[in-house]
């Protein structure tokens, strides 16, 4: 029975990497989590996944094409308020949303995302490097800027209130789970799309973009797509954001948003798939018991990014998957030794 | 037999220095030849103006009928125009299986495919391109942990995923040991003989060049000083003087 699950355990590590266990290990969690008494620890695990979908969306430009991008917040604000605004109109006077009203307004989110990311693409993919950083935090802010201005139709500095979800969404457990639903399908499409011969491209492009092109890889067209499905994703991310916290307001879309997912992505690992949803956990779960006996959450964060950019660049999965590559290594050694020294006479 | 490349009047300068001055030449199908010439004579600023690396200031490139001048260097790869690098410019986190992998995507038009599964997709041409130049036994491991020689070759490998209808080789052999330049050349005279590929390379070493192209051009200060097969180019006295006389040829 050990034996049994410890091959299955190695296989799903073979197969997928240390993603594979990692996302085992994390769906058992998630799952559990509403067992917990209180509804505390539900609404934490509700921001974990919803952050953790952004991280993992702003991994997709980090991690697979190598651009690092300031202004990845942008889009998942741009879905926010889609989904806000819409929410709003389809609100009757009492507050009450209908069901299918309140599912239209979040399919509103990502679209509007990856227009958004469409149009800043557009001139991102000219660039690369702290350019391209440069131009995305640009953007970022300039997108901030219109939110924050267009009163009459975003409220501007106010932020968009009283978005309640239908009745039965309210309930922090149900809402959790609707959350987890959407999460987990969104990355099942993205782990597809990171496998498809266009995820691997976009590892080429991350490695030597020049060679690529000389594949016969249109490297522009090719960034601009990613960039539009990482959008896309932000999008669903801030779409589930405000029937969440009740409202949205410009700050979703500035880059102290954006620095959440680049963040989430350095702690976790973004050399594997799984990681910056690890570092969502990590992330949110220190903000949450942090917060609850000190206000000095920002210096909290900035010790733990201190230290794990100096001792631990690859992230938390980064390091563990070293850990698992020595071991295995010297087990595989240990066995060679132990044949080799059966094998003479 | 059809001309597969023909350059008329090539003219590039960086600022006040002319590296290409007037290049006319062409190539036929099934050819192999080699550019020579000095360091700074402008045999890769050649290379890159032919695979659009570089815009030209004047002249024009026609390859299989088509009029490829200052395309971009991702078109004329599709049309069938392929590279190898001077210095192994791979893909250093992928593993030697997905850096093949993915040039036989690119030249599949798949690149774009976000629904396919990689690990199915065009594997008969990687396996086949893998075992061509040597790399079958290497194919798990990481690209950029691979020993030099073995980095030069996978190199080769992914210039010819997705068969090319012409091939430049820039010194395919620097790096290399006796051995392992010797190998890398009988297996582009075989794609050449076998298949049919065009080659066109440079290279430092007078002895494969002899031994391996059937036509030499030879470049000086960015003009074609003389053109023709080994003999002719040995033959010539211009050609002793600026370039083999220190090669003892």
């Amino acid at each position: 029975m050990n034996a049994d699950n410890s091959n299955w355990w190695s296989r799903l590590h073979t197969r997928y990497g240390l993603s594979g266990p990692a996302a085992v290990v994390l769906l058992a969690f998630f799952l559990l989590v509403p067992l917990l008494p209180g509804e505390f620890w539900t609404i934490v695990s509700t921001e974990i996944l919803i952050l953790g979908l952004f991280a993992m969306s702003f991994n997709l430009l980090y991690g697979y094409m190598g651009q690092i991008s300031f202004g990845h917040g942008a889009f998942f604000g741009l879905g926010a308020y889609a989904t806000a605004i819409l929410f709003a109109r389809f609100k009757t006077a009492g507050g009450e949303i209908g069901m299918t009203d309140f599912f239209v307004s979040l399919a509103a989110g990502p679209p509007v995302a990856a227009l958004g990311a469409l149009i800043v693409g557009f001139f991102c993919v000219r660039l690369t490097g702290i350019y391209f950083a440069m131009l995305s935090l640009a953007f970022g802010e300039l997108l901030f800027y219109i939110v924050f201005s267009w009163y009459s139709f975003t409220k501007g500095d106010d932020g968009i209130q009283g978005l309640l979800p239908p009745r039965f969404f309210q309930d922090a457990v149900h809402y959790y789970y609707l959350t987890l639903a959407i999460v987990v399908v969104a990355l099942l499409a993205m782990w597809r799309i990171t496998e498809s011969p266009f995820g691997y491209i976009m590892r080429t492009l991350r490695d030597n973009q020049r060679r690529a092109a000389f594949l016969g890889i249109n490297v522009r067209a090719h960034m601009l797509m990613n960039i539009v499905i990482a959008g896309a994703f932000a999008g669903v991310a801030g779409a589930l954001w405000g029937p969440f916290s009740r409202s949205v307001s410009p700050g979703l879309l500035g880059w102290q948003e954006s620095g959440i997912a680049v963040f989430m992505t350095l702690i976790g690992g973004a050399g594997s798939f799984m990681g910056p949803l690890l570092g969502s956990v990590i992330y949110t779960l220190l903000q949450a018991v942090v917060t609850m006996f000190t206000s000095y959450w920002p210096l909290t964060i900035g010790s733990v990014i201190l230290l794990i950019v100096l001792f631990v660049p690859g992230g938390v999965l980064g390091l563990i998957d070293k850990r698992i590559g020595r071991r295995r290594g010297e087990a595989a050694d240990a066995s060679d030794q132990a044949r080799t020294a059966a094998e003479k006479p | 037999m059809a001309a597969i490349l023909e350059v008329t009047g090539l003219h590039k300068h960086f600022g006040g220095i002319h590296v290409t001055r007037d290049v006319n030449f062409s190539m036929e199908e099934g050819e192999q030849s080699a550019i020579i010439g000095p360091n700074g004579a402008g045999k890769s600023t050649l290379m890159n103006l032919l695979t659009g690396y570089h815009r030209s200031d004047a002249g024009k490139v026609v390859f299989e009928g088509q009029d490829i001048t200052n395309r971009p260097p991702h078109s004329i790869a599709r049309m069938g125009i392929s590279r190898a690098f001077q210095v192994s410019s791979i893909f250093a986190k992928m593993t030697v299986a997905e850096n093949v992998r993915s040039a036989v995507h690119a030249q599949m038009r798949r690149s774009l495919d976000v629904f396919g599964v990689a690990a199915r997709v065009g594997i008969e041409e990687t396996a086949r391109v893998l075992e061509l130049c040597g790399l079958a036994a290497k194919r798990e491991l990481v690209a950029g942990e691979l020993a030099q020689g073995d980095k030069k070759r996978l190199e080769l490998a992914i210039a010819l995923a997705g068969r090319p209808r012409l091939l430049f080789l820039d010194e395919p052999t620097a790096g290399m040991s006796i051995d392992e330049a010797r190998g890398t050349m009988e297996l582009v005279d075989r794609l050449n003989r076998e298949l049919g590929l065009t080659v066109l390379f440079t290279e430092h070493d007078m002895g494969i060049v002899f031994n391996h192209a059937r036509k030499l051009t030879l470049l000086h200060r960015g003009e074609i000083v003389v053109q023709g097969t080994p003999a002719e180019v040995r033959a010539n006295e211009t050609a002793q003087k600026v370039y083999l006389g220190e090669h003892q040829v």
